[in-house]
């Protein structure tokens, strides 16, 4: 009896974390629609780099009429099975949402020579597998132009979650950035080793906010939110990152930067319908619409019209190519 | 230059203690628990519990008391569970601790998800005001550390004295210490292990929830799946490294909050070592404190053993 009652609550217990990741998998059909399968390595629900990524497919799904199929939490001891699997299951285009699926795509990629093999910012590729980057570095250079415009104090601050290229990017040409508009800024910036400890992203911002810091930034995940919760207790500025951050703290945060990644999923899915999917690491900046800026929400009527026209500028040159945000992946001062 | 020295130092020990409490608070529970010899290593669960019961409840009234006595319930809630497995059924009580850990987990996002969905919306529960003392609070330094704190701050303070009272100035602490060391002793003397630890469990749930709450009601004012982010686990060290004593537990917790708040400080110093040796600090800290005390700690003799009242031995 004691044995049945363990069992049940044990049973319980799992089956609650079940229900929070949300297995899902689509049932198979004969027909021939494209069909687009999606590795996610976290909760679908995280309201952030899983949600956009599963929209996307979405997205793809009601625009083109592809079937499509996506598995949560998967590990990357997983990865290599979870990709054979829908490739043996007939997808014929199986992304994996994040750097760590480069690899095993490419290796699974070599079995299944007619599918196609996606890692979105991997950094590796075969004939049928190809990574595509977002230059979130360009959005990240905008931020840092944006933030030493409005700081009062000289004194500016990011946040970064753990300290891997494609963070330190983003944090690099953020510093860059302000240093355009103010060589003498100071430039704090930080890693606190998680995208998810809220109670790390406040801390660390409120450490720079200690130190004079008046706009402070992210590029952190669910973390930042924390950064951002920060800025607004201490009545200072903040920046967004991934999406349009504003509706965290409508007063605070003057821009964010976004990367489309339902922009990128459905291009790779066209790309596919139209044939014209190959291999190769490609960089995915602005001109291809997936890496932006938001609108300015409230503050469009408070920034004076000089800093709005500088950030247009850029915009538009980094768009057309007229220039070029340095990639920077290793820490600097 | 001094007023800036002085303002530095206030703001790191804030920062410290900020980050020392709810390590304090739910260690204090643990406490309770492992002196009884129940080792419950679901304090992550406990606390991600209050946490989230806290915040729903803040939320939805608006009121920071009834926020606070729901994150007490739900932390007493998983604690109970733990309690009913380890003690009654007899199970191992660190699989039932982890089991704990994921049915947390799972239960809070699965509710939060059900309650908000999906949206874009960052829902917000209010946050405690600070109380300063008067008098106290304009002593330099110090004042505006200790004495301008949150209501938590201060229950922290008034639950360590008060337990160290009651574990070693009281039968009751007495009884709690006979149960952890030698509970057949125990028993033939007459007291109920089973009360002894239920109750002790229950002061783990009710610490644990109020540390959970102290993070939603107390330092954030919203709810994220996984909110507590391993501070449970730091918490088990926390109590480790303070021996199972209450004073030891808040230096510890200190110690460690410390360490969180320094990493930051040195990183925006743009120190060139690379940020992966901050966030080693608290870790790096507990490994050296470790090792010098090699030999000192005795853990509880019962501790993680179950009791059996018929078995004979």
């Amino acid at each position: 009896m004691k044995k049945m009652i363990m069992t049940v609550m044990v049973l319980t217990a799992f089956s609650f974390s079940a229900f929070a990741m949300g297995a899902d998998d689509a049932a198979e059909s004969g027909d021939r629609p494209l069909k687009v399968a999606l590795i996610l390595s976290g909760p679908a629900n995280d309201q952030g780099w899983n949600a956009v990524a599963l929209q996307g497919l979405e997205e793809a799904e009601a625009e083109f009429g592809i079937e499509t199929a996506y598995t949560e939490n998967v590990g990357v001891a997983d990865s290599e099975a979870a990709f054979t699997d829908y490739a043996s299951r007939g997808y014929d285009l199986v992304i994996g949402h994040g750097y760590q699926y480069g690899d095993p795509a490419v290796r699974v990629g070599a079995r299944f020579p007619n599918t196609k093999f996606l890692a979105i910012e991997g950094g590796s590729s075969s004939d049928n597998a190809a990574s595509y980057v977002m230059a979130c570095e360009e959005a990240g250079y905008l931020m840092g132009v944006l933030a030493a415009s409005v700081s009062k104090t000289g004194k500016i601050g990011i946040v970064g979650g753990f300290e891997q290229p494609s963070i330190i990017k983003i944090l690099e040409a953020y510093k860059l950035g302000a240093r355009s508009v103010n060589p003498d800024i100071t430039v704090y910036d930080v890693y606190i080793g998680s995208f998810t400890d809220v109670n790390l992203g406040k801390e660390a911002a409120l450490a720079m906010a200690d130190q004079g810091a008046d706009v402070l930034s992210h590029s952190a995940n669910q973390a930042g939110t924390g950064t951002i919760k920060a800025a607004e207790e201490r009545g200072l500025l903040a920046t967004g990152d991934s999406f349009d951050q504003n509706f965290i703290a409508p007063e605070t945060v003057v821009c964010s930067t976004i990367y489309s990644v339902p922009v990128l999923v459905k291009t790779a899915v066209k790309a596919v319908m139209d044939g014209t999917f190959e291999g190769g690491v490609f960089n995915l900046g602005m001109d291809t619409g997936i890496v932006g800026i938001s609108s300015y929400n409230g503050f469009d009527a408070e920034l004076s019209a000089d800093i709005k026209a500088k950030i247009a500028d850029l915009e538009a040159k980094i768009t057309s190519g007229e220039f070029e945000v340095p990639l920077v992946e290793t820490r600097t001062n | 230059m001094s007023v800036e020295i002085i303002s530095a130092a206030e703001s790191f020990l804030a920062a410290a203690i900020r980050m020392g409490t709810p390590l304090a608070i739910a260690g204090l529970g643990e406490t309770y628990s492992e002196r009884c010899g129940v080792l419950n290593i679901g304090l992550e669960g406990i606390m991600l519990s209050g946490a989230f019961f806290s915040f729903i409840a803040a939320f939805l009234t608006g009121s920071i008391a009834l926020g606070l006595a729901a994150g007490i319930l739900g932390g007493l809630l998983m604690s109970m569970i733990h309690a009913f497995l380890s003690i009654h059924l007899r199970a191992d009580q660190t699989i039932a601790g982890l089991a704990l850990n994921f049915l947390s987990m799972g239960l809070t996002s699965y509710l939060f998800l059900v309650v908000f969905g999906r949206s874009t919306q960052l829902p917000e529960c209010p946050v405690v005001g600070r109380i300063a003392i008067p008098l106290l609070s304009d002593i330099p330094l110090i004042g505006p550390v200790l004495f301008n704190q949150d209501g938590f701050v201060y229950f922290l303070l008034f639950a360590v004295a008060a337990s160290w009272f009651l574990f070693y100035r009281t039968d009751w602490g007495l009884q709690m210490h006979g149960v952890g060391e030698h509970p057949r002793a125990a028993d033939s003397a007459g007291l109920s292990v089973y009360r002894t630890r239920y109750f002790s469990a229950a002061m783990n749930g009710i610490f644990g929830g109020i540390a959970g709450s102290y993070l939603t009601l107390g330092l954030l004012g919203f709810f994220m799946e996984n909110l507590t982010s391993g501070k449970g686990y730091i918490a088990l060290v926390v109590v480790i490294l303070g021996r199972r004593n209450p004073m030891g537990i808040l230096l510890a917790s200190l110690l460690l909050g410390s360490a969180e708040a320094l990493q930051f400080r040195v990183q925006t110093m743009g120190s060139t070592i690379p940020s992966q040796v901050f966030i080693m600090f608290p870790y790096l800290i507990t490994v050296v404190v470790m090792l010098f005390s090699i030999g000192k700690s005795k853990d509880p003799a019962a501790l993680g053993i179950p009791f059996i009242r018929t078995k004979r031995g």
